[in-house]
């Protein structure tokens, strides 16, 4: 008896500890962009760092517009939303329902799979084959928004198919029976029943697939064109700021350096609306 | 069965399909067909770009002291050489530059004012486009590294640069170790890299006592390395900085690379002036009928 209690008081600590580590990463990871953009964003004013349209690092004097890439992340992985959500949650709601179970075996470990490929290898595959296609059949350089967001769509396909799967899974099998014996065909109880009961998990397959989109970097850097301007068509090629802190930090120094960690501040505040944007739905719908 | 074999079908015919649009694509042809030029570009703070824009003329000097890089803004990125290669290999319209050394036969070298970029022509200081390969050391009293440094300067190691790159001094005398032991280390520029483990692999048949590592990243932080003391000697694709040397280092050129000039195999083009090369840069020079 006695032992039980000093194991769980030991336990207890180690999992305070665990917990305080995975927390403090976090907050030191803030503490360091935030301390290491403060002088840039102060030299060159985060109004005209934040709406500058001009990238120019290397120039003498040098001019660090971020709105180029800023623009280019929102959209890119809106291109990504648009392409991947639907793809995605399709195959979502064919694998939990639709699926014969012989199919199901071949197809799950298929779309983990996709999950496992390194994004480099992806970006490999759409500068050798998305590029090409997009440049033949639409004009252009081919390195454009769009290869982007179908690059990206094709790779926030696990975390949505994922996610949503399991979420339609999770919804009681008795609504699903509730509903035909009222008469609903299973289409229509699997699109008008489970899928409503299943909304949470699938919004939070979208925000965690918009978290992946907007964090790629490997891949989007090889097929995106990287032009530091605004981009005004979809066949416009496009640097999101991930691109951007790849691309140039190997060379930075100085101010440019700083004007690259700002880029990351400015990366942490989207994420952070967008969790709390996704927090803030979650309770209202709890509500 | 049937599908299967029904599969097996269509696969092939799909393939046959691809070789066969491959096979067309072999024709021959003109600068109309390649219409508007794909502007490739490397990263800003590249070395390789820092030198292409310096000696094309695509960054413009004020006399004020001024520096503005007038790349296009259309221009692709790209953070590596093997993808603009790539980029180069997949977009008949493309254009991009290269270190000399990196040359390979998937792309096409245009000639420069009518000047290959050969190692011959590098040398000979006839080709436009070459940029010095600088090293760095911080602290003049280390025996190992100034015995190393002794050697990339002596007629030996100069031979070995001037392999694939233009020796700086054609009439350096010959090498004697005082065979120091023990181990330095250089990093820097992934540029200067393939050279330095040339020089290195030389460097160990005269002394193998001693290791010399070499680590590769870019300019700027082997020259940031060698004057925070975590390496011995720096490598630099490009001259360094005032503020760098101001930071107690001694740069000393080694040799000069040239930079090559890219476009598809199947371009026609062969040859076009550093000033038409300037303009494809700055977007000014827009469709690849505008060199004839």
């Amino acid at each position: 008896m006695k032992k039980q209690k000093i194991l769980d008081r030991l336990m207890g600590i180690v999992f305070r500890i665990t917990a305080t580590i995975s927390i403090a990463s976090v907050i030191l990871i803030l503490v360091f962009i935030v301390i290491n953009s403060i002088p840039a964003l102060r030299e060159i004013g985060i109004f005209q760092f934040i709406t500058g349209k001009t990238w120019a690092p290397t120039d003498t004097p040098a001019s660090f517009g971020l709105l180029p890439m800023i623009l280019g992340s929102i959209y890119v992985t809106a291109g990504a939303i648009l392409i991947g959500v639907p793809l995605g949650l399709f195959t979502a709601i064919f694998m939990a329902r639709f699926c014969p179970p012989k199919l199901y075996k071949f197809l799950k470990p298929l779309i983990d799979l996709l999950a496992g490929i390194p994004s480099i290898v992806y970006g490999f595959f759409g500068l050798v084959f998305i590029v090409p296609l997009v440049r033949t059949v639409l004009g252009g350089t081919g390195n454009s928004i769009l290869t982007a967001s179908i690059l990206l769509g094709i790779m926030i396909l696990p975390t949505i198919i994922g996610l949503s799967e399991a979420a339609i899974r999770a919804v009681p099998q008795s609504y699903y029976e509730g509903a035909l014996s009222l008469g609903a065909t299973h289409e229509r109880a699997v699109f008008t029943l489970l899928l409503p009961a299943a909304k949470s998990g699938i919004f939070a397959s979208v925000i965690l697939g918009i978290g992946r989109a907007i964090g790629e970097t490997m891949a989007v850097v090889m097929v995106a064109g990287n032009q530091a301007r605004v981009p005004t068509g979809i066949l416009n090629g496009v640097r999101t700021m991930t691109s951007s802190i790849v691309i140039e930090m190997g060379y930075a120094a100085d101010l440019h350096r700083g004007a690259l960690i700002a880029s990351g501040l400015v990366l942490f505040v989207f994420i952070l609306i967008l969790n709390i944007a996704f927090s803030l739905l979650n309770t209202r719908k709890g509500a | 069965m049937k599908k299967v074999i029904l599969f097996l079908v269509i696969a092939s015919l799909i393939l046959v399909g691809f070789v066969g649009c491959g096979g067309n694509k072999d024709t021959a042809l003109t600068l109309e067909d390649l219409k508007d030029i794909t502007v490739v570009s490397r990263e800003n703070g590249s070395g390789t770009r820092g030198a292409f824009i310096e000696l094309t003329g695509v960054e413009e000097k004020g006399a004020d002291g001024a520096k503005v890089d007038k790349t296009t803004a259309e221009a692709i990125i790209a953070n590596k050489t093997d993808v603009v290669i790539q980029q180069i290999t997949g977009n008949q319209s493309a254009i991009g530059y290269i270190s000399a050394g990196s040359l390979n036969d998937t792309v096409k070298a245009v000639q420069i004012d009518g000047v290959e970029p050969t190692s011959e022509n590098i040398k000979a200081g006839t080709y436009a486009l070459a940029r010095p390969f600088f090293i760095a050391v911080k602290d003049t009293n280390n025996a190992a590294a100034n015995d190393f440094i002794g050697f990339i300067l002596s007629a030996e190691g100069q031979a070995v640069a001037s392999e694939s790159y233009i020796a700086v001094n054609s009439d350096a005398a010959k090498f004697t170790s005082q065979m120091p032991e023990g181990k330095i280390v250089v990093a820097g520029s992934s540029s200067v890299t393939p050279l330095m483990e040339k020089l290195k692999e030389a460097y160990a048949e005269i002394n193998p006592k001693l290791t010399i590592e070499i680590q590769q990243s870019d300019s700027t932080a082997g020259i940031t390395a060698v004057s925070e003391g975590t390496c011995d000697i720096g490598m630099a694709s490009r001259a360094l900085k005032d503020t760098e040397i101001a930071k107690g280092l001694t740069p000393t050129e080694i040799a000069k690379d040239g930079i090559a000039v890219i476009v598809n195999t199947k371009n026609p083009l062969t040859t076009m002036t550093k000033d038409q090369l300037a303009d494809i840069y700055k977007g000014e020079l827009k469709t690849w009928t505008d060199l004839k």
